[in-house]
């Protein structure tokens, strides 16, 4: 592994543990797609600053990118006072305006430079580290590795300082209003922050990155926890990991390295989303499963304590009375005779004394909506657990 | 067009999520066929733009995730991953290659005749469509619920309703690129918004609109060199949306604070006219003249409101003084009383 190597995978794990830490509020909020707003609009921000200064690397042009971040955030919050439209086609309006603006701009005025929408929109990371920072003669390592070190040790202090008041104020506004602390300071402070980690990202990694960067971990670390640190810490990892792998598979495919990182947050996203243990897709469907079991259970056997004529007891008459398939009936007869709860006599099904027992219990229950009347039973069925 | 629905779906950045979605789809129809025939590679489109849409729904309804993360991460993802077919493409020894990133932008002025028939072809079948089923797609968008109880499949609606926005984004795509598809549908529906509340004028207007904006933006774009269209386009588009934010006569901003005025303006005159009854009352004859310099300590009084009282015959003036007429005093009185009505 080269020098190169190793500073362009630290600068991808910096990067993505900067924009882990605002994503992960920005998910919480509900505002995840201001980020992708910020992410467009910075450009004529970018594109003013750079005819001012006309050095890319000029902190002014990041002071200015954030300024135009925030700018889009006001405007969007603006345009979703008037009432006149929702917030969504409010940020949808914003964001692609601006975005047309700096097009133009570029287009019209610095054709003969170095600042080509391709490279603002998509960045490239293995560039970075020839762009050096040299102080008083020395080599002290890539800019864009300092750029987004102060940002994220910025980044890292104000959580430090006000991650309660972050915390109150993403859960309950309300309540952090009346305790003192103003929200609209903590939001623009939020976007603020978004902004800045936008700007200063983008130019290693691309805009499309930073957006992937910001939500993806979050979003993927949010299905495995409820818990707000443990979000964070989660969602760090998670970018920091898809980082250095997507790195290598970049490497080995000779692509994108923007791109194969985005690739690898998606990879890791399709895994949680389909796996998690308790809100995976592939979960949600087994519970849904068995809970659909329980519920013909309880039906069958209430059907089965409705009657006692044997006509309607009869194991096949079941099939078309229920209206279930084979398959399910067969499922839920089993799940009786495991239980202890029915027992057949020459093909007529008849409930057990245990049987009975639970069916007057679960009609205690559906009745009276009391969990006391249920709570032994809990164990054994999930319908009960709530 | 079709963009009024999203609007009022409330799924706008829909738009901006499958425009960056499609772009796999493009890479991966290139990657398997290797020719750079147009109708292949939007074919490729719809179908990862349709993929994406369905996984936002997906996640939407089976995990706690809001729409907007799941837009964000879908949007992001899929469009990382196309970037990364398309550098992968790009190192691949074919010839062919180049210009599949004027999916990225949209060049309109690389379209040729038979895109051109193809987009016509495509707009003809979402207006035949779009009647055809214009009751249940206007039923499904205001009371989802009611078109359940009514028998329609719901989801058969919905699946055909987004597919042609996906299949409308991805034609766009050509002609202004990935980042600005979403304003395309959008801002001419935020701008017909304003002018109407009924679904059919909206649909029309918001049509006009984005044909104007896009012959006017085309037009505009042609006039100087170096002005690439879809960004002109775009921009047509937004002036349309702020023109008609501001001066929509019902919505706009610019008759709402017209009107705001107005009732302040109102408020004052009668706040005035109750203070000088509450002064005429104490007097026998209520038209007895007072020094205008008592309503001085009373806010919201102005030589302004006093000429209109004149003018409305309520005060009579006369130098410095002023007195109630006896309409004035009636009026006043009146006053008093809705208001103690309307507060009951």
């Amino acid at each position: 592994m080269s020098n190169a190597q190793i500073e362009i995978q630290l600068i991808a794990s910096l990067v993505a543990v900067a924009c882990a830490i605002p994503g992960t509020f920005l998910v919480l909020r509900k505002m995840a797609m201001i980020s992708d707003a910020i992410s467009h609009s910075i450009l004529p921000g970018i594109v003013i600053g750079f005819f001012i200064t006309q050095d890319l690397n000029s902190p002014l042009l990041i002071l200015l990118a954030a300024l135009t971040g925030i700018i889009t955030v006001v405007l969007v919050e603006y345009i979703q006072k008037t009432g006149l439209v929702k917030e969504d086609t409010a940020i949808g309006l914003v964001f692609p305006i601006l975005f047309s603006i700096g097009v133009i701009m570029i287009a019209k005025n610095a054709n003969d430079v170095h600042l080509d929408v391709d490279a603002v929109l998509l960045g490239e990371l293995a560039f970075a580290p020839f762009d050096r920072l040299i102080i008083g003669g020395a080599d002290v390592g890539p800019k864009s590795l300092w750029i987004i070190g102060c940002i994220l040790i910025i980044t890292v202090g104000l959580l430090m300082a006000f991650f309660k008041e972050l915390k109150i104020s993403t859960f309950d506004a309300g309540l952090a209003a009346s305790l003192g602390f103003s929200p609209s300071i903590i939001h623009y402070g939020l976007m603020t922050v978004s902004s800045v980690t936008t700007v200063g990202a983008f130019d290693a990694v691309g805009a499309i990155l930073v957006v992937a960067l910001m939500i993806s971990p979050a979003a993927t670390a949010y299905l495995l926890t409820n818990n707000l640190k443990r979000m964070l810490i989660y969602s760090i990892g998670f970018g920091v990991f898809s980082a250095i792998a997507g790195y290598w598979l970049a490497h080995w495919l000779d692509a994108s390295i923007a791109g194969s990182i985005t690739t690898m947050l998606g990879l890791l996203f399709l895994a949680v989303y389909l796996f998690a243990p308790s809100r995976g897709v592939i979960a949600v469907m087994y519970r849904e499963k068995q809970q659909r079991t329980e519920v013909s259970l309880l039906t069958f056997l209430l059907h089965l304590k409705n009657h006692t004529e044997e006509s309607e007891r009869h194991v096949n008459h079941l099939n078309e009375h229920i209206n279930w398939q084979k398959v399910r009936s067969k499922t839920v007869l089993d799940l009786a005779l495991k239980n202890n709860m029915i027992k057949f006599d020459k093909n007529i099904v008849s409930l057990t004394e245990k049987g009975e027992e639970f069916t007057s219990q679960a009609i205690d229950y559906i009745i009276t909506n009391q969990d006391s009347k249920i709570e032994h039973m809990k164990d054994d069925f999930f319908l009960f657990r709530g | 067009m079709l963009g009024s629905f999203a609007v009022l779906r409330k799924q706008s950045l829909l738009g901006d999520a499958i425009s960056h979605a499609a772009l796999p789809g493009i890479a991966i129809a290139f990657l398997i066929t290797g020719t750079k025939d147009s109708n292949i590679l939007l074919l490729g489109a719809l179908i990862s733009g349709l993929i994406g849409t369905f996984w936002i729904r997906g996640i939407i309804t089976k995990t706690h995730l809001k729409s907007d993360t799941a837009l964000g991460l879908i949007l992001s993802l899929f469009f990382g991953f196309g970037m990364l077919l398309l550098t992968f493409i790009q190192k691949q020894p074919n010839a062919n290659q180049a210009g599949l990133d004027k999916y990225l932008f949209g060049q309109a002025a690389t379209l040729v005749e038979s895109d051109v028939w193809m987009m016509a072809i495509v707009t003809g079948a979402c207006l035949f469509v779009l009647l055809l089923f214009w009751k249940e797609f206007k039923i499904l968008l205001f009371d989802a619920d009611y078109t359940k109880t009514l028998g329609f499949n719901t989801k058969f609606i919905d699946v055909l309703i987004t597919t042609f926005i996906v299949l409308a984004i991805v034609l766009g795509l050509q002609t202004v690129g990935v980042v600005l598809m979403s304003a395309m549908l959008l801002a001419p529906a935020a701008a017909a918004r304003q002018w109407t509340n009924s679904l059919s004028v909206m649909v029309l207007l918001a049509a006009l609109f984005g044909a104007f904006s896009g012959v006017f933006g085309t037009a505009i774009s042609a006039s100087q060199n170096n002005l690439s269209t879809g960004p002109v386009i775009v921009i047509i588009a937004g002036v349309f949306v702020l023109i008609s934010f501001i001066f929509s006569p019902s919505r706009g901003l610019l008759f709402k604070q017209i009107r705001f005025i107005k009732n302040r303006r109102d408020l004052e005159l009668k706040k005035t006219l109750a203070f000088m009854f509450h002064i005429a009352e104490t007097h026998e004859n209520i038209s007895h003249p007072h020094t205008i310099k008592i309503l001085n300590n009373f806010q919201g009084f102005t030589k302004g409101t006093l000429q209109k009282l004149v003018k409305k015959n309520y005060v009579r003036l006369d130098g410095t003084m002023w007195s109630l007429t006896e309409e004035g005093f009636k009026t006043a009185s009146n006053l008093f009383n809705q208001q103690t009505d309307n507060n009951e």
